[in-house]
């Protein structure tokens, strides 16, 4: 979740309580929600949490600071702290939707799937009766007006197909999306989406439509393929494999089929559980170390990750990260190595060691992991050229031509002519081999394959 | 000092101090004729007026004179191939224009903090320091056969010839001449097989690649030494210093390769077609490019690692913001 939802949704924990709500009378904790919520707009979430940790020690009894310390803590990655005070939340103000609402989304993001669902439970049966009955027994037109008119019921809604989806129960989550609306037969979902994107519209927008495109219209391959790799991209992993995987199963083309099952494999751990606790935890110490520059912070958290996940390669990744940033190179080099050993077929893994090796002149080591990372992804073309500069630096020239050659062809026919690339060639045929190594620059230019 | 002004001054620093290498930009345009023209400034709307440089074909070999042979007693040393090849000369220029780089503008600072800084820089920015930097760098892996046959080389007269030029270019004062001979190239470009030569030269020698590696290595030791005495939130990690050594490296790499060609053309224009023949020979036989690599290698990290005790000194000496005071008004007598 970005961090400006997080600031709505921390403002409404920090609202006064709504006036259905029946909770004990506690006097608020002065001034620490207040610097808490002072400090997370201004991004400083570690001090935040500490505000939010003042306001529910000084108040204990205090819904609201209760709740904002468990918010703050789920979005530092502190998970058994957030379990903590959302529970001390629930069990002070058992009818609050707010709170249950949260509680309930904490519950699915770390895949307590059933818990979650017991929650969602009795947020419905907080509703008036008329309102249950409706929900439960209304025919389809009636649903789009009653959920608009409940937003708390699409909430409801929403968060129980997410489950479905999560739990691999695609059809039954379509079935639900039919069911209350949230998707209508007949709309072509996946060229609105399609159409979002090409005409850059915000990313949020774009991710909706591609979700609405998986759940309304089941045989658009291409558009839950690339719900998928979107999904892979930005780090959740599990919705991910499987929106790729049903991508796959749908697709009618054998060389579609084909690349679903490889970039599972080299991209998504293959059959590798991640499990969604250490899936989301990778998620926020990502941000932690890239948005908030907290490697202590991070660090522990992918060290968690690896302790939950050992199996998942991209923690090893951002560890190897870490500590090429603070200088260790033999680290880095070591957390890469284990990441290898923990999926062999990971294509980043190998790419990003074999180029951390030509960055110490390891060329020989380099090579073989590069080799390695062009042969899970054939179109890897910022991996060859990489490929094709370590093959320069060990004078094996006829085998850097190939390389390049091959990288800058690819290129060409997406529009990118990597100059500097072909400038260096043009130089290295008209007069030899030179001092200067080749350049080897990472074009993005297919998405999907160069996040991780 | 701000951090960013330390960064362009260590850009600075490194464009200066590379021997082959002018400070000033140079620009380069095809004409509608098709002719390449080199300038250290944009075409201009009109004819520029600048002296122009004589024509290649009628230029007199005014070398400078060639050092005296030593008498040779024994194996070739690193000394004698730092000695012959000139470098061991041209490190008095890169020793002045890096502690010029490294000094504050006139009244920047107070006069006691000046000369803090100019004591610091006498001392850890010499010719004596670089050059046992250097000299021990190449001595940490002598490979006898290539030392041998680069020396041989190098006391051939053609190669004598290379070196007296180049010391001679080296010299700071030469850099106003370049700027000068790059503005008459404008009206008379050099022929285009002696651009080919040159930049036939520079490729397999890699002296732009090491200049650039140059810029690299000073802006990664000034950003080191002065994020050692930051406080932590705003030092930089090491992750991030490289980085923006690279991202810097990157961005000046093409404006040196052009400053290159200039200084090139410029420094070696008394040699002949075929002598500047003989030279990329030699550079692009094992021994050269045993002799360029290691000499690229042994320069950068000299250059990287004087910069950095330097700058170290310099901020404990004299704090960053000691660096940007106002200079001093004069007192008023009426007072």
């Amino acid at each position: 979740m970005k961090a400006g939802m997080w600031a709505i949704a921390l403002t409404l924990l920090l609202a006064p309580a709504a006036a259905a709500q029946q909770r004990p009378a506690v006097a608020p904790p002065s001034g620490h929600l207040e610097r808490a919520q002072a400090e997370f707009q201004a991004g400083r979430y570690a001090e935040a949490l500490e505000e939010a940790r003042r306001a529910a020690d000084s108040a204990p009894t205090s819904v609201r600071a209760l709740t904002a310390r468990a918010s703050m803590a789920e979005f530092l990655g502190e998970f058994n702290e957030a379990r903590t005070f959302y529970d001390r939340a629930v069990a002070l103000a058992p009818d609050d939707p707010g709170v249950i609402y949260h509680t309930a989304s904490f519950a699915v993001r770390v895949g307590e799937y059933d818990r979650a669902l017991g929650l969602l439970d009795r947020l419905l049966a907080l509703h008036p009766r008329h309102v249950r009955w409706l929900f439960q027994w209304a025919p389809r037109v009636a649903q789009a007006w009653l959920l608009r008119e409940n937003p708390s019921l699409e909430h409801i809604v929403q968060i129980k197909i997410d489950i479905l989806t999560e739990k691999g129960d695609l059809e039954q989550a379509r079935t639900l999306a039919r069911a209350y609306a949230i998707v209508k037969a007949d709309q072509n979902y996946c060229g609105e989406a399609q159409a979002k994107q090409q005409a850059s519209a915000g990313r949020d927008e774009i991710f909706k439509a591609f979700r609405l495109a998986t759940l309304g219209q089941p045989d658009s391959a291409d558009c839950i393929w690339w719900y998928g790799q979107w999904l892979s991209d930005e780090g959740y992993v599990r919705l991910g494999r499987l929106m790729v995987l049903e991508g796959t199963r749908v697709t009618p083309l054998a060389g579609n089929k084909e690349s679903g099952t490889r970039y599972v494999r080299i991209r998504l751990g293959g059959d590798r559980d991640v499990p969604k606790r250490a899936e989301q935890l990778f998620l926020i110490a990502r941000q932690r170390y890239l948005r908030d520059g907290d490697l202590e912070g991070a660090t522990r958290l992918f060290d968690e990750v690896i302790r939950l996940a050992p199996a998942f390669a991209r923690p090893y990744n951002y560890r190897a990260m870490i500590a090429w940033d603070l200088g260790d190179r033999e680290g880095a080099l070591g957390w890469l190595q284990r990441g290898i050993q923990a999926d062999p077929d990971s294509w980043r893994t190998h790419r990003n060691l074999g180029k951390l090796l030509d960055a110490v002149e390891r060329y020989p080591e380099a090579e073989t992991h590069l080799k390695k990372a062009v042969a899970l992804f054939t179109d890897d073309a910022g991996g060859r050229l990489a490929l094709a500069r370590v093959l320069y630096a060990q004078g094996k020239y006829d085998e850097f031509v190939k390389e390049t050659r091959g990288a800058v062809g690819f290129l060409a026919n997406w529009n990118d002519q990597v100059p500097e690339v072909r400038a260096f060639l043009e130089k290295f045929e008209r007069w030899g081999p030179g001092a200067a190594l080749p350049p080897a620059p990472d074009p993005h230019v297919i998405i999907g394959w160069n996040y991780d | 000092m701000t951090e960013r002004v330390w960064v362009v001054l260590a850009v600075g620093t490194a464009l200066a101090a590379f021997p082959h290498v002018s400070a000033a930009e140079v620009y380069r345009w095809v004409d509608a004729h098709g002719a390449v023209t080199y300038s250290d400034r944009p075409q201009p709307p009109s004819e520029v007026v600048a002296p122009a440089p004589e024509p290649v074909s009628v230029r007199k070999a005014t070398p400078a004179a060639p050092p005296v042979e030593p008498a040779r007693t024994g194996p070739a040393t690193v000394e004698e191939l730092l000695e012959l090849s000139g470098l061991k000369a041209q490190l008095a220029g890169i020793a002045s224009r890096l502690a010029g780089q490294l000094q504050p503008t006139q009244g920047q600072m107070s006069l006691k903090d000046q000369t803090a800084v100019d004591r610091i820089l006498a001392r850890a920015v010499s010719h004596d320091k670089i050059y046992a930097l250097v000299r021990d760098e190449l001595r940490r892996d002598v490979d006898r056969v290539r030392l041998e046959a680069t020396v041989a080389w190098l006391r051939s007269p053609v190669a004598r010839k290379i070196a007296a030029l180049e010391v001679a270019s080296s010299e700071p004062a030469t850099e106003q001449k370049i700027g000068v001979y790059a503005a008459g190239l404008k009206a008379n470009p050099p022929p285009a097989p002696r651009v080919e030569l040159l930049q036939k030269l520079d490729w397999i020698s890699g002296a732009a690649e090491t200049s650039a590696d140059i810029v690299a290595a000073v802006t990664r030791s000034v950003s080191k030494a002065v994020s050692a005495t930051s406080p932590p939130a705003q030092s930089l990690r090491p992750g991030q210093i490289e980085s923006r050594a690279e991202e810097i490296r990157t961005r000046v790499s093409e404006s040196i390769r052009q400053a290159q060609l200039v200084s090139m053309l410029y420094t070696y224009q008394s040699l002949e077609d075929a002598e500047l023949a003989e030279y990329v020979r030699f550079s692009a036989s094992d021994a050269g490019r045993w002799y360029n690599a290691r000499m690229h290698k042994a320069l950068v990290s000299a250059v990287g690692g004087v910069v950095e005790r330097a700058t170290a000194e310099l901020v404990r000496a004299v704090p960053p913001e000691r660096w940007t005071r106002a200079p001093e008004s004069t007192p008023s007598k009426a007072q």
